[in-house]
């Protein structure tokens, strides 16, 4: 089957119009063990070091399966670097896709008239039909895969599901066939919740929030410390499943509507909004702390740190954060930190 | 290296750019005295409005051009990291934080605590961003605006709803000061600021245009100053003089053979913004005899360079043009585009070499620099040249390397003219 890489600091592409143009969706993440020598040369050092390690993998070739990439309405990273996609990878089909950046009526019309315009240009390049049926046999399905996933999260405040195989789920899921997904989640879901839970005693429940944190091996490195991510708010995670798409009326509108009444990111207006979100999930979650990660250079969650760090010091929830390259060696020069956050906690 | 040092020229008139910066500080004093309403405005959104409802607008990116230039940045700077801002962070964002945490005065780079703030991220997200945390602090409404992306595969179908959703936005942004002034839109007002932006923009691409004569009568000197008010003072009658006379006197140059620079060789154009804490750095090019005579940062704020767009459509639909205005601005020209006009300028006015600034502060700039480079270079065969530094903060500017670098370019150049 036919597959369409998207480039997402978040979650809003809306992966229903590509699965009814009958491809796969496949979301692109960073592989931290390899060298970026080529994307380098396109892009200076000091620019986020996630999006040059995707730039370098499909400089070297997504794959023959990938016929096409979707970049969405990010950060200047993501949204800067879309013209340099198009001088050096080899796909002829990238569309970028302008999510809004504010919330309101006029962004939605604006989003619609984007979605839109995505549907026109992969009908145009694939020489399909994407009907109207289609989008909403879509919708369905996801809004299936969601509300699994919803249920599935909810075993890890339960102890029986660790953090780091949570996350590796969603991330299969985000590159993976979405029919084959949902007989596998509903088959996880049965034998997780057989499971006995895990001795919690040490671990320390954390809400983990930040950029895109799309290494698994990160995660099982905080649970090494003796954290459990019970809670987040991150696109590997509870932004991909937050809510559901409505299934009446138009799919189109329903998409759009879907993503711009998601809590917020941090690369959107106004994103100190997401404070709220992340401390209705920690006090329902009563988490022990607050991790926030920043991938190096990453600005929009840079420019949030020192309001969260005031807003959570009023509350009293311990928080901290962590500024952190794109390496598996960096992780190591990191514990330091994350046991004395783990200690005071 | 040359031993011997050559003064460039100013230009007379832009001496006077002092008086016109202080009557902008001046109209701030006088509208917090009246209690009229100010706002602050991020570069790229349409100041223009501000002055059409009676509201005095405030640029705190300018101001921290002052704070550099009076060598305050640095310690501006290093007081918002003291508050957690990153050391990786935009240097103007910075150093308004510790400016304002300072409550540093104006001529010191200072900015008010203002009735509310507007940004946008036509140009990077750090202007919505930044507004965000100091609308946050001083607790004032805020309002941005959302422009779409255009990248090098937009198409015209695209642009025709891009458009829609800034005009719309614009219109919102009219009710939003209404809302918070109590001022309401005049269109009468609205035609004539637009008339003065329009006039301000274009002698200043005159300007420019006299720029492609050998030799060049213009240099940074005049240049980069003089772009002051065409952030704040858009709309206003002021400033078209100021510019009417600076261009007078670069045509009487033109007239007589005269240049900026007693003995021009070498004439570069230098993208990006300038070291503000170390002007003097522009000034070291005249060992070499080489000038600076096209400044696509300085030109991209003429704002009216859309041919498309002509003065009657500026003055009869204000709002309707500025949505136009928006999605084609110099600054923020796709790569495609970036390139195609790197080509024009190159050619028309006979440049020798190109100066790219990779500005740490500014990713959205720096982005795209080395492909444009290697196109200038290989597909077009202008020698290029990217320089590392920061606009703002002194700390990520090695003078010394950097003037090796151009001293190297330079004997490229010398190269190539003796060929
Ligand atoms: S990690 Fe941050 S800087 Fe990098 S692409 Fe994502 S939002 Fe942008
Ligand atoms: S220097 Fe660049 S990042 Fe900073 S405010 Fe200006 S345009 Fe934005």
């Amino acid at each position: 089957m036919k597959k369409i890489a998207y480039f997402d600091a978040s979650v809003e592409t809306p992966e229903e119009i590509i699965l009814a143009a009958d491809m796969v969706p496949v979301r692109l993440f960073g592989n931290p063990t390899i060298g970026i020598d080529k994307a380098n040369e396109h892009i200076p050092p000091t620019h986020c070091v996630w999006a040059r390690n995707i730039l370098e993998q499909a400089i070297n070739g997504l794959g023959n399966d990938i016929k096409g990439m979707v970049c969405t309405h990010g950060c200047d990273c993501t949204n800067r670097e879309f013209d340099i996609w198009l001088e050096c990878v080899n796909l002829d089909f990238l569309f970028f896709l302008n999510a809004p950046l504010k919330r309101n009526e006029i962004s939605l019309k604006f989003f619609i008239d984007d979605i839109k315009e995505l549907i026109l240009q992969l009908e145009e390049s694939f020489k399909i039909k994407i009907t109207t049926e289609k989008i909403q046999l879509a919708i369905k399905k996801m809004n299936q895969i969601r509300e699994l996933l919803k249920e599935i999260s909810e075993l890890r405040v339960d102890m029986k599901l660790k953090g780091s195989e949570f996350h590796a789920l969603v991330k299969e899921i985000q590159q993976s066939d979405k029919d084959k997904m949902i007989e596998k989640l509903k088959l996880k879901l049965i034998e997780i919740k057989e499971r006995k839970p895990f001795s919690d005693e040490n671990l320390k429940k954390i809400l983990l929030t930040g950029s895109v944190i799309d290494d698994t091996e990160f995660i099982k490195f905080l649970e090494n410390v003796g954290y459990q991510i019970i809670s987040d708010d991150l696109c590997i995670g509870s932004k991909y499943f937050w809510s559901k798409v409505n299934e009446n009326g138009d799919p189109i509108k329903a998409l759009a509507e879907y993503h711009l009444n998601k809590p917020i990111y941090s690369t959107k207006f106004p994103s100190f909004e997401r404070f709220e979100t992340l401390k209705n999930l920690a006090q329902t979650y009563n988490v022990d702390g607050v991790i926030n990660i920043a991938q190096k250079f990453c600005e929009p969650v840079l420019y949030g740190h020192p309001y969260f760090n005031k807003k959570f010091k009023e509350l009293g929830i311990p928080y901290l954060f962590v500024e952190m390259e794109y390496n598996r060696e960096s992780y190591k020069q990191l514990a330091t930190r994350f046991e004395a956050f783990s200690e005071i906690i | 290296m040359s031993e011997v040092k050559k003064r460039g020229k100013m230009l007379n008139a832009t001496n006077k750019l002092k008086n016109e910066m202080g009557r902008h500080f001046l109209a701030i004093e006088q509208a917090y005295r009246d209690g009229k309403p100010t706002a602050w405005a991020t570069a790229g959104t349409p100041v223009e409005f501000l002055y059409a409802m009676n509201v005095q607008p405030m640029l705190p990116e300018n101001s921290a051009t002052i704070s550099a230039a009076l060598k305050k940045s640095q310690d501006f700077i290093e007081l918002a990291e003291e508050e957690g801002f990153s050391y990786d962070l935009c240097s103007y964002f910075k150093t308004n934080v510790g400016a304002v945490l300072s409550n540093a005065d104006m001529s010191l780079g200072g900015t008010r605590k203002p009735t509310f703030m507007l940004s946008s991220d036509v140009i990077c997200d750090t202007h919505v961003n930044w507004f965000q945390v100091q609308a946050e602090r001083f607790n004032v409404p805020h309002f941005t605006i959302d422009v779409p992306h255009v990248v090098s595969n937009t198409n015209n179908r695209q642009r025709d709803y891009f458009k829609k959703y800034i005009k719309e936005q614009l219109w919102e942004l009219l009710d939003f000061i209404t809302e918070v002034t109590g001022n309401e839109f005049n269109p009468e007002r609205a035609k004539e600021v637009a008339l003065n932006s329009y006039e301000l923009g274009k002698v200043w691409q005159e300007v420019f245009e006299l720029r492609k004569n050998i030799p060049c009568p213009v240099s940074t000197r005049d240049t980069f100053g003089g772009l002051f008010p065409l952030f704040t003072m858009t709309g206003l009658k002021s400033p078209i003089k100021l510019y009417k006379r600076m261009y007078r006197e670069a045509k009487e140059r033109v007239d007589n053979g005269i240049g900026a620079l007693e003995q021009e060789d070498y004439r570069l154009l230098f993208e990006g913004i300038p070291f503000w804490y170390n002007l003097r750095f522009f000034s070291n090019l005249e060992r070499w005899n080489a000038i600076i005579v096209y400044e696509p940062y300085v030109y991209a704020f003429t704002k009216y360079t859309n041919p498309n767009l002509t003065k009657k459509m500026v003055i009869d639909n204000p709002v309707e043009s500025m949505a136009e205005l928006v999605l084609s601005f110099w600054y923020i020209y796709d790569l495609k585009t970036r390139f195609e006009k790197f080509k024009e300028t190159v050619r028309d006015w006979k440049i020798d070499g190109v100066l790219l600034h990779n500005n740490m502060s500014c990713r959205p700039n720096a982005c795209g620099m080395y492909d444009l480079k290697r196109k200038l270079m290989e597909e077009a065969d202008i020698p290029t040249l990217v320089i590392d530094s920061d606009m703002n903060d002194p700390r990520k500017m090695n003078e010394t390397q950097v003037l090796n670098q151009i001293e190297s370019f330079i004997e490229i150049l010398r190269k190539r003219k003796k060929k």
